[in-house]
């Protein structure tokens, strides 16, 4: 194994590959930034650059824009509540406050310290697991597919700070944006209300809408100046050594989840970041800290989607499958190149497989140390007064959800959907269960509905068999420990509360 | 006043370039709409024959993508578009499987197009895990025996992919399970997985996976055995007299576009195919390069939705 990494690092360490790796990064990154223009965008346009570079740069070039938008997706989730790529809509969630707390360089720099372990940890699964992970992966069918996406749906109702009712009804609401579209098991098309929704909701637009023009809408509308105390000494900017240590195990479960759920076809960062920051909920001890920048809520879903944007590879370089949009054109790469990625791949190709490996290593190393020096001209950015920042924003979402498919509709929508955030908000119900409603919901339908038609009906197979019956052991598992350890903590207070005298005895 | 004339010349020339015909067609960029995301067969094919063509035409040949519904966003808008030459569709084989399976589109599939050349067509391959089934035959009676059990997985419904399965169920009296997924590569692990019997796809998902071992190609979809695959035996050989499928990519224009400039953009199309390199790409993609006249392509596309029509209505596909 070593000696063929050691190969590919001779390909990447080539002077020519590396400038390609370089360039792959530094561009992930600022498209990261940017709100909307996702890695989709920026790997469609270079496309046709891949017909004059040799296969190995033009993987490594467009798998370096991939990886890198992770890294870049933060910045502007912990600056200003926008989500620059789908799977860094939770990083908003602790990030922000964060900022708001005039924390944002430390929040940056915790951010970029975990998104590179995640991916280290996400290139070792892969160079030492790819196959493994991918006969593992290939266990997974529709029964365990449901199973987990069922699993995160009860994660869910939990990831909300206020009440899991609240929280449901949000992911219900979710579940029915998903809804729009043309039916996968019918091909019927379901609240089409003009052409341009056959293909559904796009995501970028509903997490643009919710989380960064909901946000606009409202600091624009505050009367009184926003004014933050920017703090940029070292001194402000290091973790504690206390805070350090609280990093440590939120960043390897992060890693872990996030590694396992991108070598899944079909799921990837964005549910891997989900699941990461639901855990980290779930286990923690102060689980009233979540919502107000609180550190494992911040490391663990950024070291999950890093790690998961690195794993996702396996199936594509292992199988030649492509487990998402981002993937399949990273293949389109290849084939214009003349080479068709297989499992074969590995063996006819071993340059271009373990340079492409080596790449990632030797990119994220350069992201880290492109990203820390990049932290205070980053936060700079928030001296800049409100009134003459956000004009300049609202007209990057335009662009950016527009280039996404080029669909004007897609554009209304992300304004109608700030306005709902903006109520939302008012009226205290919280955006990230829509958007986990909206990501999970259709695939638990068409899981379910897959589940049904190959097993005719039999509701047993999701016990009967092995992976997808620890599933449904878990997400039972964690609906009776939340109910009982709700009715525990209700007594405790009834207990205490009868322990005082006075007017408010029970 | 010269001066100002001179200076107006070009705009008044440029205006009029429409109606001068050929001779200066083009002097501006070409739109080359696909229907489809980029990375797929259709883009790859559009950014094969565009490159060489943008030399040859010496003008840029730009490739746009306007996906949605199926390829009907990008067809409605060619439709609607001048006929002046400068915006052309790359049109696959689901413009026919359209015609068939929507209630009602916003243009006609055939009047409100000029039809230019196919560019390849390429058949679809019956696989199964290796070592499942001895033979075509063999799988066929399997699921003759027992009826409601084998499943094929596909690309989602209403695609080719599904079609011909639904084709292959009428024409032989066997009774599959049809499964969607989400595009051919989905069908294709379900398959590695064990989780359906056969899947139904294009030779760039199925090669691969034959190469190293894990599928058997059983049959292909065509009249005639598939120059690439000379081993493999059709289905009107063996289960199914007559069974010919044939998808397709090719460039069609709208409506209305004169025959001068049609002909010199079919002239530019089938030089850029007559370069070995580009030809080669082209069957790398699993499709055999076809340069055709528009009345071929367009006598295709008819015959194809006839077929397509009578597929849905015998297999109770619904209508959306």
């Amino acid at each position: 194994m070593a000696e063929q990494f050691l190969l590919g690092l001779s390909v990447v360490l080539q002077p020519h590959v590396l400038m390609y790796a370089f360039f792959g990064v530094l561009l992930g990154q600022v498209i990261g930034v940017l709100p909307g223009v996702g890695a989709i965008t920026a790997i469609s346009l270079l496309l046709p650059v891949t017909f004059y570079l040799d296969p190995t740069s033009s993987v490594i070039l467009l798998a370096g824009i991939y990886y890198g938008s992770q890294y870049g997706g933060a910045i502007a989730s912990i600056l200003l509540n926008l989500p620059g790529t789908p799977s860094s809509v939770v990083t908003c969630l602790e990030g922000y406050p964060l900022a708001q707390s005039g924390r944002a360089g430390f929040a940056l720099l915790v951010t970029a310290i975990s998104s590179f372990i995640g991916s280290m940890f996400g290139v070792l699964i892969v160079v030492l697991a790819a196959i493994p992970m991918a006969a593992l992966a290939l266990k997974f069918g529709a029964p365990e597919y449901t199973m987990l996406v069922a699993l995160g749906l009860v994660a869910a109702s939990l990831i909300s700070s206020g009440s899991p009712i609240r929280a449901f009804s949000m992911a219900l609401v979710g579940i029915a944006l998903g809804m729009v579209g043309s039916d996968a098991n019918t091909g019927q098309y379901r609240f089409v209300a003009t052409d341009a929704l056959a293909d559904g909701i796009s995501l970028v637009s509903l997490a643009m809408g919710l989380f960064g023009v909901s946000e606009i809408i409202r600091n624009a509308s505050n009367v009184e100046t926003r004014k933050i105390d920017i703090k940029l000494s070292y001194k402000d900017l290091l973790p504690t050594r206390a805070e350090l240590r609280s990093m440590v195990s939120p960043v390897g479960r992060g890693a872990s989840i996030g590694a396992f759920f991108g070598a899944l076809p079909g799921t990837g960062a964005a549910i891997a970041a989900f699941m990461a920051y639901a855990l980290e909920r779930r286990i923690s001890r102060t689980p009233k800290e979540f919502g107000k920048g609180h550190l494992p809520g911040l490391c663990a879903p950024e070291s999950a989607n890093n790690a998961a944007a690195q794993t996702s590879f396996i199936p594509t370089l292992t199988l030649g499958i492509p487990g998402d949009a981002v993937m399949a054109l990273i293949i389109g790469a290849l084939i214009l190149n003349g080479i068709i990625p297989g499992p074969r791949l590995i063996v006819d190709e071993p340059q271009l497989f373990w340079g492409v490996i080596a790449s990632f290593f030797v990119g994220n190393i350069i992201l880290l140390i492109i990203n820390i020096p990049l932290i205070g001209l980053w936060v700079r950015l928030l001296s800049i007064p409100y009134h003459r920042l956000y004009p300049a924003i609202v007209l990057l979402i335009c662009v950016g959800v527009y280039s996404h498919r080029s669909s004007v509709t897609d554009v209304v929508l992300t304004l109608v959907f700030g306005l709902l955030g903006y109520v939302m908000k008012w009226f205290r119900f919280e955006p990230a269960p829509v958007l986990l409603g909206f990501v999970l919901g259709p695939m638990l339908e068409e899981n379910f509905r897959r589940t049904m038609l190959l097993y005719s009906g039999d509701f047993t197979v999701f016990v009967t068999r092995p992976i997808s019956a620890t599933l449904v052991f878990c997400g039972v598992a964690l609906l009776v420990f939340t109910f009982v350890s709700a009715i525990v903590s209700r007594r405790k207070t009834l207990k205490s509360l009868k322990g005082h005298s006075g007017p408010f005895s029970v | 006043m010269l001066k100002k004339l001179m200076l107006a010349l070009p705009v008044v020339a440029m205006m009029s370039g429409a109606a001068l015909g050929a001779d200066d067609y083009p002097d501006r960029s070409i739109r080359f709409i696909i229907g489809f995301g980029a990375g797929g067969n259709a883009d790859t094919v559009a950014r094969i024959v565009a490159e060489p063509m943008s030399k040859d035409l010496g003008q840029p040949v730009v490739v746009e993508s306007k996906p949605g519904a199926g390829g009907n966003v990008a067809s409605d808008f060619v439709s609607k578009s001048d006929p002046d030459g400068y915006t052309i569709q790359l049109m696959v084989g689901g413009h026919a499987v359209s015609a068939a399976l929507y209630k009602s589109q916003p243009f006609d599939p055939l009047h409100d197009f000029t039809f230019i050349s196919t560019i390849g067509q390429f058949p679809f391959f019956v696989a199964a895990q290796a070592g499942a089934f001895e033979s075509i035959e063999d799988l066929i009676a399997k699921a003759k025996a027992a009826p409601g059990t084998l499943k094929i997985g596909h690309s989602g419904v209403g695609s080719t992919q599904h079609l011909t399965g639904e084709l292959m169920d009428l024409k032989t009296g066997a009774d599959f399970i049809h499964v969607p997924y989400k595009g051919g590569a989905a069908a294709a692990t379900a398959l590695l997985g064990g989780e359906v019997d056969v899947v139904i796809d294009t030779g760039t998902v199925m090669t691969p996976q034959e190469a190293a071992g894990s599928f058997d190609i059983l049959a292909v979809s065509s009249a005639v055995r598939w120059p690439d695959k000379p081993d493999v035996p059709t289905l009107s050989e063996t289960v199914s007299p007559d069974f010919d499928i044939v998808s397709w990519t090719g460039v069609g224009m709208p409506a209305g576009v004169p025959a001068e400039v049609a002909d010199k953009l079919r002239a530019s199309l089938h030089a850029a195919m007559a370069d070995p390199d580009v030809a080669a790409r082209i069957a790398k993609l699993g499709a055999k390069p076809s340069p055709s006249s528009g009345e071929e392509m367009r006598a295709m596309v008819e015959r194809q939705i006839g077929l397509w029509k009578t597929v849905v209505d015998a297999a109770g596909i619904q209508k959306r």
